[in-house]
């Protein structure tokens, strides 16, 4: 049966990777943010950036708050 | 973070850096550091400004202040827009950054037009288009 309908309990809180020893940029580092955008602008999957969930989680508020002071764009 | 107007900065950058500052002190924030970032051209125009004078602080402000700052940061046209977000502790080099800020010799170079072009970085690649060569037409007809 696919997990698909299998959630994470309201309110756990993801632990992270302990393999994961990748630093998670804020949204002050632009050019290093800008490596994990498409082409047209929006954000790289799990797959493509390496990232464990928590870090994922973490570049993709730095992304979104980089794009709300427009250091990023929206759209590629 | 906060977006401000460059013809705010154009006419006096300290004028500028005030405003910020009086808008935090007005709210009952201590200022813990305040210093201008950078100028930059911005992703997607904001307010009908394709450049912004980007200024970073750090500040301790209790919840009864922060919805009023916020308030009137959005009312306010030469703040063209701001993030604000919590933070454990300063950072060990924003402390230096700001007092560097507050020499004499420190000069603020007035913000380029609108409309000029991103200064290349030295890190960055040079562009596909300046790394083609274009053959010159007259060398191709003798060729011939």
């Amino acid at each position: 049966m696919s997990s698909f309908t299998e959630r994470r309990p309201k309110g756990t809180i993801l632990v992270k990777d302990k393999n994961c020893k990748q630093t998670v940029p804020n949204y002050k580092d632009v050019e290093f943010l800008r490596k994990f955008l498409s082409a047209h602008g929006q954000i790289v999957s799990r797959k493509r950036s390496g990232y464990c969930a928590q870090c994922q989680k973490q570049l993709k508020a730095a992304i979104k708050q980089a794009r709300h002071v427009g250091l990023l764009p929206f759209v590629g | 973070m906060f977006l401000l107007d460059n013809q705010v900065v154009r006419e006096d950058w300290k004028s500028a850096k005030n405003l910020v500052q009086e808008a935090l002190n007005k709210h009952g924030a201590k200022v813990r550091t305040l210093r201008r970032w950078d100028e930059r051209k911005l992703a997607y125009p904001i307010a009908n400004r394709k450049r912004a004078t980007f200024f970073l602080g750090y500040f301790d402000i209790g919840v009864d202040g922060l919805p009023a700052l916020r308030r009137d940061l959005e009312l306010s046209e030469k703040v063209i827009r701001y993030l604000i977000q919590s933070c454990d502790a300063v950072p060990e080099t924003e402390n230096e950054l700001a007092a560097a800020e507050q020499s004499a010799d420190f000069v603020v170079p007035a913000p380029p037009a609108d409309d000029a072009p991103e200064p290349r970085r030295e890190d960055e690649r040079p562009s596909l288009e300046d790394s083609i060569e274009v053959p010159d037409l007259n060398d191709l007809e003798d060729m011939r």
